[in-house]
This record gives structure tokens, sequence and C-alpha cells, in this order.
């Protein structure tokens, strides 16, 4: 009985220290994107909890320098990329789940190579190509993101085809129901939880792109809130006043997605990882 | 039973095809070809992808016009018979330039037409030099220097095939740049992975038993998962900062370096705190991963093995780990490659600075900052035949499962 006592109480210090060490960046940003600058570097002050003179000059800032514009791009990549990959990859996945054909494993196999290949080498030839398209600094980054997402997308849904029973289509085959139809009527809304789940997930993986944003959307006026956040700092000087207040209002939306939408955020990530 | 896919089941398959050979396999195509070529945008000779000697014709015309003009300028400080022959000269430039007038791009030209062009060059060249050296003594408005340096300049009109096949590939083994991020990507990998690993393994096996209280663990477990990994790099940077850095003030404190400063600019420092700062945003995915591998074993063996009285690590290594090796492995595969092609959080942190330059983040500085394309699509490649092997052990030697194509 002692010996349980112990490893509960063990198993409760690290969760306890677990979570501590999750929350404290967040609380140290939180903390130093009210202070003054003088106060950040001061040496007397650099470490204390609560500001000597709390301000929201940070949060001024970083608005007068367009953060709120970023969120918006941000936001309009992400809902672009999530609408056609979702539809994308729930077209094919339904096929790829249900149907038994030649040449299905290379297809499979095709799929997870590029989810695994390093993004950088799609990085030279896609900016030569959207140069050469005259699409840099537009919205069009959003199709380049199909090479993270699309992969991983298809994954997600075709798990959750083949978790439906067959029996439904069969029967819907039997009524004489077409194969777009069986698809739209009878498996898309038994589908939609699966669907969901793919969803969020595109949207965090275009929420949180760098790499492909950096290299084809140099002008601010298309930054996403990664990019831009980071062209907070400059040359000479890091304000972290102002980077810190950028950091707390960028997280707020990945806040709330994560507190409304954690159970499918956590059926999406082991969707194709764990067998049932 | 093998079906024949009917033409309406194709077009369902048909967008994603179209995107991904148009986003994923032509790029990764158009880099093996550009890893053939000494590929480098910032420099004219070697500005696009020649096979074949190709001749900078737009630039040859403007040459011309240069010399024709510069001599024109010339001309009439000098006696009738050099007047002559100065004039003869300028002439035969307009002629050459009204030759590929009509050009607008760089074209491609023949052997014979190559040395045609090469005997035109150096004939110019011979005969302005002989009219100015005969008047050595004389003070010209352009003379023979400038002309010397359009001539300098009309040479490189003629572009030689820029393929070097796979040479570039060889050059790698030579190169020590490469040599010490591929070491600083392996370290980054294999440490950050491992230290994932062991403490996703131990929240999973606690979390597993837990019941009450694991729906707050597993939202906050989320949230840095969840937020960009440019965004959380940023967060590090600033608690790793000198001056104002908690991090780096209680590293400094408790003796692990010699002062704040250190933290980002030492080389042990910066890849320790770009691994801290991975293993802190990742091994959440981790115990998350191996939470769900762990909820699939039957709790029955579990109980058997307590009536046969095993104890908790005997029970742990003849029950849980082999029944949780398909889920880890799995998860080991993706965070392993992820983590071998990391890109963002080196960028922010450290920008490669101090040993911590990964293959991705050269291959970058390659590629966009130093317009070598051609060199950059090797490095790139040579990640990729690393991804290649790495996905190789872990399927074929190790026992991975990927796809399941019942």
């Amino acid at each position: 009985m002692q010996k349980k006592m112990l490893t509960k109480t063990i198993s409760v210090i690290i969760i306890a220290a677990f979570l501590a060490i999750m929350v404290f960046p967040f609380f140290s940003i939180l903390v130093t994107s009210f202070k003054p600058s003088s106060e950040i570097f001061g040496k007397a002050t650099a470490f204390q909890v609560i500001a000597n003179n709390p301000t929201l000059d940070n949060f001024r800032t970083v608005i007068d320098k367009g953060i709120l514009n970023s969120i918006k791009n941000s936001f309009i990549v992400a809902t672009l990329t999530t609408l056609y990959v979702v539809s994308v990859a729930t077209l094919s996945a339904y096929i790829l789940a249900r149907v038994r054909f030649k040449g299905k494993g290379l297809v499979l196999g095709l799929i997870l190579s590029v989810s695994m290949f390093p993004q950088m080498v799609v990085v030279g030839p896609i900016f030569n190509m959207f140069y050469k398209l005259d699409m840099l600094n537009s919205y069009f980054v959003t199709l380049a993101y199909s090479s993270i997402t699309l992969p991983a997308a298809v994954w997600i849904m075709v798990a959750h085809f083949k978790r439906i029973p067959i029996s439904l289509e069969e029967a819907a085959s039997i009524d004489g129901c077409s194969q777009w139809k069986t698809l739209w009527r009878v498996i898309f809304p038994v589908a939609l939880p699966g669907v969901f789940t793919c969803a969020i997930m595109t949207f965090i993986a275009a929420w949180n792109e760098y790499l492909l944003t950096l290299t084809l959307n140099s002008d601010k006026e298309f930054q996403t809130v990664p990019v831009a956040i980071n062209a907070l700092r400059t040359q000479f000087s890091i304000l972290w006043g102002e980077i810190t207040a950028a950091t707390v209002v960028v997280v707020v939306p990945t806040l709330i997605i994560v507190l409304l939408f954690q159970k499918q955020i956590v059926s999406g990530m082991v969707s194709g990882a764990v067998k049932e | 039973m093998r079906k024949k896919i009917t033409a309406k089941q194709a077009a369902f398959l048909l967008p994603l095809f179209l995107l991904l050979s148009v986003f994923a396999i032509y790029p990764i195509v158009t880099s093996a070809v550009y890893s053939l070529f000494d590929y480098r945008t910032n420099d004219q000779r070697v500005a696009g992808l020649y096979t074949s000697t190709n001749f900078n014709a737009p630039l040859f015309v403007e040459d011309c016009g240069y010399i024709a003009w510069f001599l024109e300028d010339d001309l009439t400080l000098l006696d009738d018979a050099d007047q002559k022959e100065l004039q003869r000269i300028a002439d035969s430039a307009g002629e050459l330039a009204d030759r590929y007038q009509s050009e607008t791009d760089v074209i491609k030209v023949s052997a014979g037409e190559k040395d045609e062009i090469a005997s035109a060059i150096s004939r110019l060249k011979a005969d302005t030099l002989a009219v100015y050296q005969k008047n050595a003594d004389i003070a010209f408005y352009n003379g023979s220097d400038k002309l010397s340096t359009i001539f300098g300049e009309m040479d490189s009109c003629l572009i030689e095939s820029n393929f070097t096949g796979l040479s570039a590939y060889a050059s790698l083994l030579t190169d020590t740049r490469f040599m010490r991020s591929l070491r600083s990507t392996a370290v980054f990998t294999v440490i950050s992975v491992f230290l994932e690993l062991v403490f996703g393994m131990a929240l999973a096996l606690i979390m597993n038993k837990a019941i009450k209280g694991i729906g707050a663990v597993r939202t906050t477990a989320l949230i840095p998962w969840a937020i960009p990994t440019a965004v959380s790099a940023l967060m590090w940077s600033y608690m790793y900062d000198g001056t104002s850095g908690i991090v780096a003030k209680v590293f400094a404190d408790i003796g692990l370096i010699a002062s704040p400063e250190l933290m980002l600019l030492s080389s042990g420092g910066a890849m320790t705190a770009a691994i801290l700062a991975d293993v802190w945003k990742t091994t959440p995915y981790m115990a998350l991963l191996l939470l769900a591998g762990l909820q699939i074993i039957d709790r029955g063996l579990y109980e058997s093995s307590k009536i046969d009285g095993a104890g908790t690590v005997r029970t742990f290594f003849s029950i849980t780990l082999p029944l949780l090796k398909p889920s880890l492995l799995v998860a080991l595969l993706f965070r392993t490659l992820d983590a071998f092609r990391v890109y963002d959080l080196i960028a922010v942190l450290t920008g490669g600075a101090q040993g911590t330059e990964t293959l991705s983040i050269y291959a970058y500085k390659l590629m966009i900052g130093q317009n070598n394309y051609g060199y950059g699509a090797v490095v790139v490649l040579a990640m990729a035949l690393c991804v290649g092997v790495i996905a190789f052990v872990f399927v074929k030697v190790l026992g991975a499962e990927l796809v399941k194509d019942d």
C-alpha cells in the first residue's frame, strides 16, 4: 500500500512539473508584455513578476505595426487551404479507402513519401515557378501549402473512411445510388466528424507554416503571423516588449482553437500513427 | 482480388494528382535537374540551365553599340589614315550588332557560329587596340582602358554549357560546411528525439493510469504543439536572452554557463538551447501518440501479469513495450524526420550561428540567400537521401508499419 502511495506521489509531482514547464514560457511572455522597455532591460526589474509601471503601450505599438493585418492574412490563407485541401482529400481518400485497384500501394506510397520529403526540396523550384508566373506576394501561396498539408489530410481521411462499415454503401448501391451520390448523401454525413478533424489539422498546419510564406511573400502586406512576428526583430535592437505583446495577441487564436477542438485534434494526431 | 479502377473513380483522384504533381513532384524533379548544373541566378553566365553553348545576343548588341559610339568620340583626334581605320572598325561593330538586332533573349548557337562570333570579337579587339597603340601619345576621350572593359564584357556574351553532371555531388564530400551541418543536424535529431521519447513515455504511462484531471493535462499539452514553431522559437529566444532572459539567468546562476550572454553565443549553449526548445514543443505530441498506443492495449493482460506476480518493470518490458512497438515506431519515425529537417526553430533562435547550422538552414542560405540553386539543390537532395535512409531503417530493419493496404 505504501509503495502505491509513493508511485502516486511521484506521478503527481511529475505531472505538476510537466504542467509548470509547459505553461511557464507563456506566463513569462504575458508578464513581460505589460512592462515598459526600461523595466525589461533594467537589471533590477528584468526578472520582477509584476511591472512597477504596467503599460499597454507594447500592445498599441504592435497593432500600429499591423499585427492585426497579418492575423487577417493568416486567417485567409489557412481558411482557403483548409477548404480546398479537405475537399480534395475527402474525394481521393474515399476512393483510396474503398476501391481496390492495381497500383494503389504505389499511390499510398507516393503520398507518404511526399509527406516525408524535406520541405526544403520544393522551396527553390516553387519560388522560381511563382516568380515566373508573377504570383509572389499574393494569396496564391495557399496553393503551395498543398505540398505540406495534403498528404496528412488524405491520411486522416483514409483512416476515418475505413472505420465506416461498407454495408452502408452496399445498401445504397442496391437502392440504385451512384458513386457520387453515395459519397455525398450516405458516407459524407457519417464521416463528418472525420472531415472536421481533418479540417482542424489542416487549418493548424497552414496557420503555422513559416518557410513558404517567408520565401514567397516578402511583402509585409501579405505576411502571415509566424513571419510577421519575426520581422519585429530588427537588425540592431530586439524590442522584447513589442515581441512579447505580439506573441500574446497571436497565441490567443491558437488557444481558442485548442480549447474548443481538443478532441478532434487528438484524434487527428493519432490517426495513421496508431493501428486499431 | 484486384479490380480495375473505373473512369469515374479515377476522376475522384484527379485533383489530388494535379496538386501533388504541380507542388510536390514537379519541384522535386526540378530540384534534381538543378543539381546537375552550376546554376546561379546572380551571374548571367550561369543564370540558366545550358546544355550547349549559348549566346547572350541582347548584351552583345548593346556592347557593339557602345564600341561604335566610343570609337566615334575618339575619331577626331587621329590623322586621316587612322580615322579611316577606326571608322571601318566602328562600322563593322555596327554590322555585327545589326545581325543580332532582332534577338531579345539568350539564344542557342552551334559550334561553328560560336567560333565565328569569337573570332569576330577578337578581330575587333585586335584592330582597335592596334590603332590605339600606334597613337599612344594622344590623350583620348575614352582610350583603350575603357574599351578593354567592354571587350571583356563581350567575351562573356558567349555562354558555355554549365552542365556539371554529378560532379557537384562529389564536391559535397570535401565541403566542410556541409559536413559540419550534417553533424549538427544529426546531433540535434538524436538528442532531441531521445529526450522526447524518454519524457513522452513517462508522461504517457502516468496519463494512462490517472483518470482524474487527465483532461486538463491533455489540453495543456496541446498548446505548445499547436502554436507555430516560429512563434515558440521567438518565445524561447526571449527566455534565452542575455540581459532579460529568465532561462539564461537561471542557467548562469546554477553554473551551467559562465554568463547569461553565453546561452545563445557559445556553441554548446546554442545547441542546448535549440534542443530544449524542441523538446518543450514536441514532448507533448510524443506523449499523446504513445498514450493512444497504450490505450489500445488490452487491460486484461495487465491483470493476468499481476496475478502471475510480475513486477512493474517486468510488466513494462514484457507486455507494454512489445504491444506498444507499432505505435512507438511510427511516432519515432515521424519525430525523427521532423527533427532532421528542422528549419523554423533554428532560423529564429540562432539563424544557424554557433554550430547550429542544420542542413535545411545551409540549403536555404545557398538557394534563397546566395541564389545558388544548383548547389543548394545538391545539398537538399543529399538531405532527402538521408531522410530516405532513415525511413528505410525504420520500415525495413525495425519493422514500422506505415502503409496498410488490405
